[in-house]
């Protein structure tokens, strides 16, 4: 019994981090693109994956979701666990796991349709509303969720691609919201955005971590510095440093993630 | 020394000079590009607007009772006994009394006056008393096609010179028609015959229509339709969105963009070894025309779907799998009603190209003279199995023959193809238009 219960004090500690990841590699091709990667990232938390272009903070994001299996030549080893299951184990269909594991892009990419189908349209195909008023609902509660509904709820039949690229970013996260997902991750979401469109989505990524564990790539250290609890700086391919955010800003533990952080290399 | 920006160095002069002459190029090759376009749509109005117009004579026939209806039972079954050849003393006649009734003298015997009137009138009699027995006996007004050298005379093409050389006609027969036009008895009429009626033989070309080379054109095109567009379309698919790049999905899109330039008669010859000689279809008919431009209309829209499909942002794609979409949701929800509209442009374009190609059809037999309209669907025959022949093949197949009256009959049904054609692109125009988004 003693033997049971110590058992799952080690299940649960494990279970302490939302994703873990261990000895990942990535390689495009020939390109070993990400070399042996091993992370632990919290539940509602927000996590920024920080560091130069090229460094391999993309692709590793996307690993988490298996967006790189649309990429032929992509291979993906190692082990990544969610919840303590292998997201790369043969049974899992990489359409399920992104239903639970949401992405928002660098650029906004709303659908070319209406506001509600854009934000309706995840919850439809995987069948989670049952009837047009359980669809309504969802769709209300994602995009006030999202920051968007005062300015969208006049208007959420008049096209997605027609709104600023701030609110098309916001809508984009009503969109990976809708599904209820447990985790979101986003990769670069602010780098078409201006600063006052920024600004309102790095407010929303706060909230969000009420109810998600973010993971958010970002090239602006700044942003990191705002929004994040944990921080990742990566550099050709290897995860050079993770730690609290305030740690890694202030007495980062590398030389190199102190020369990135104070502008010498990137 | 210090330049001024007043003055143009010698590099700038010489630069500005090679751009000069280059715009001057791309202009005159415009130039020479639209009037070599005026050249031939003048050349083609010009011979070919005549044909929509057609010389009739409005002559009254008294149906005789002895002539049509020799038993006198008006059974349709006994009078088809009586050919076309016993109507024509009927017609011969009623010329000559017109030409008395209006007062005019001349030489020419009734043989002649009657050869004034197409050798097609008489069957158009026949069906019309055919068609309705209690007509004998009565007085009827038809009216009748002219000959071709009359038709001929009021269009330009027949002069009292060339007719004094000509077998057919004489210059007396050509003062008489002047005279019944004066009268009101011949009249030239817009020839609604030429859309619809079929061929004719090399002896009447006043007769000859374009009906059954429209309708047979028109079932390839469904044929080419409803096979190309989805076959095009799934291939297109499968190849962009599905299949692995590999060296066999390199050799296979290397050899779709070589099949595009194939030329089109050896897909005749493939057309006639395997869909005729291999799979029995019916020769000349639609079916295997329309298969044979299937497969040369293949290439063409596969090729602009796929690149209509390329042309769709791959954040679309990403937006859609981010959410949870399968890999065929992602591509029937969101990237293909983007690619429609050049998907369809890519299609109207692929089939207003098969509308045009006469060379695979000559070796499938469709450059045959056929009279009688192919049904849609016959039990023999099958599914467009009837023989017929097709729009260009028609030109092609007028411009063989000897009478010059064919040679406006060809140009008419040119202005016919060019005018279908422009109808197909202003279409694919229209949808592009109607489809096109922007994301």
């Amino acid at each position: 019994m003693e033997d049971m219960t110590h058992a799952d004090r080690i299940m649960s500690t494990q279970h302490d981090s939302k994703i873990s990841a261990k000895g990942v590699q990535v390689y495009y091709g020939d390109n070993h693109a990400i070399k042996d990667i091993d992370v632990e990232i919290d539940d509602k938390t927000v996590t920024a994956f920080i560091g130069p272009s090229g460094c391999g903070k993309s692709t590793f994001l996307r690993c988490i979701n298996r967006m790189n299996d649309t990429i032929d030549v992509a291979r993906v080893t190692g082990d990544i666990r969610i919840d303590g299951e292998d997201i790369y184990d043969p049974k899992v269909d990489p359409v399920q796991l992104r239903a639970k594991v949401g992405m928002v892009f660098q650029k906004p990419n709303p659908f070319p349709k209406s506001i509600y189908d854009n934000v309706a349209y995840g919850p439809k195909i995987h069948g989670l509303a049952r009837n047009k008023a359980d669809l309504d609902e969802i769709v209300e509660k994602s995009l006030r969720k999202a920051a968007l509904w005062t300015e969208a709820k006049d208007r959420l039949e008049s096209p997605g691609t027609g709104l600023s690229g701030g609110q098309q970013q916001r809508l984009c996260i009503a969109r990976a919201i809708a599904t209820a997902p447990e985790v979101l991750l986003m990769d670069e979401p602010c780098s078409a955005l201006d600063p006052i469109a920024t600004a309102q989505v790095e407010e929303l990524i706060d909230e969000l971590r009420q109810s998600f564990s973010v993971v958010i790539v970002t090239h602006s250290m700044q942003q990191a510095a705002r929004v994040s609890q944990k921080t990742a700086f990566f550099h050709l391919g290897n995860l050079v440093e993770y730690d609290d955010t305030d740690k890694i800003f202030t007495n980062p533990q590398d030389p190199r993630t102190e020369s990135y952080i104070s502008g010498r290399i990137g | 020394m210090k330049t001024s920006l007043l003055a143009t160095d010698a590099r700038t002069k010489k630069r500005n000079a090679a751009e000069a002459r280059f715009k001057a190029y791309g202009l005159s090759a415009i130039v020479a590009a639209m009037l070599a376009l005026a050249i031939l749509l003048t050349s083609v109005l010009t011979n070919g607007l005549s044909s929509f117009q057609q010389t009739f004579i409005t002559l009254p026939i008294e149906l005789l009772e002895e002539r049509v209806d020799k038993k006198g039972n008006r059974d349709p079954a006994e009078m088809a006994k009586t050919t076309t050849i016993g109507y024509a003393p009927l017609l011969r006649g009623a010329m000559a009394a017109e030409v008395e009734r209006q007062g005019l003298t001349t030489e020419l015997s009734d043989k002649d006056l009657g050869d004034m009137i197409s050798k097609e009138a008489a069957a158009t009699v026949r069906n019309r008393v055919l068609a309705n027995p209690d007509l004998v006996g009565q007085t009827v007004t038809f009216d009748l096609l002219a000959a071709g050298r009359i038709d001929g005379y009021f269009k330009g093409r027949v002069t009292l010179e060339t007719a004094a050389l000509d077998g057919n006609t004489s210059p007396e027969a050509l003062i008489i028609a002047q005279a019944l036009a004066d009268a009101g008895v011949i009249e030239t009429k817009f020839n609604w015959n030429f859309f619809i009626a079929p061929d004719a033989s090399v002896q009447r070309p006043e007769a000859a229509g374009l009906g059954v080379a429209i309708l047979g054109s028109l079932y390839m095109m469904l044929v080419v339709l409803f096979l190309a567009l989805p076959i095009g379309v799934a291939s297109s698919i499968y190849l962009e969105e599905f299949a692995p790049k590999n060296r066999i999905t390199d050799i296979i899109e290397v050899n779709i963009s070589n099949l595009a330039a194939v030329p089109s008669i050896v897909y005749g010859i493939l057309g006639l070894a395997i869909f005729i000689n291999f799979m029995e279809f019916n020769q000349s008919s639609p079916l295997v025309g329309g298969l044979v431009l299937t497969l040369m209309t293949l290439p063409t829209i596969i090729i602009s779907t796929r690149a209509a499909l390329k042309s769709v942002p791959p954040s679309i794609r990403d937006a859609a799998l981010g959410v949870g979409a399968s890999k065929m949701q992602s591509v029937f929800h969101h990237v293909l009603p983007l690619a429609a509209p050049g998907i369809l442009t890519g299609t109207i374009i692929g089939l207003a190209q098969a509308l045009g190609e006469t060379a695979p059809l000559l070796l499938i037999g469709m450059v045959a003279f056929v009279r009688e309209y192919p049904a849609a669907y016959t039990p023999e025959a099958g599914l467009f199995g009837e023989a017929s022949t097709a729009l260009p093949v028609q030109v092609f197949n007028w411009t063989q023959r000897s009478d010059p009256a064919f040679v406006e009959r060809a140009s008419g049904a040119i202005i016919t193809l060019l005018v279908f054609l422009l109808i197909m692109n202003a279409v694919a125009i229209y949808l592009r238009r109607r489809f096109e988004r922007r994301w």
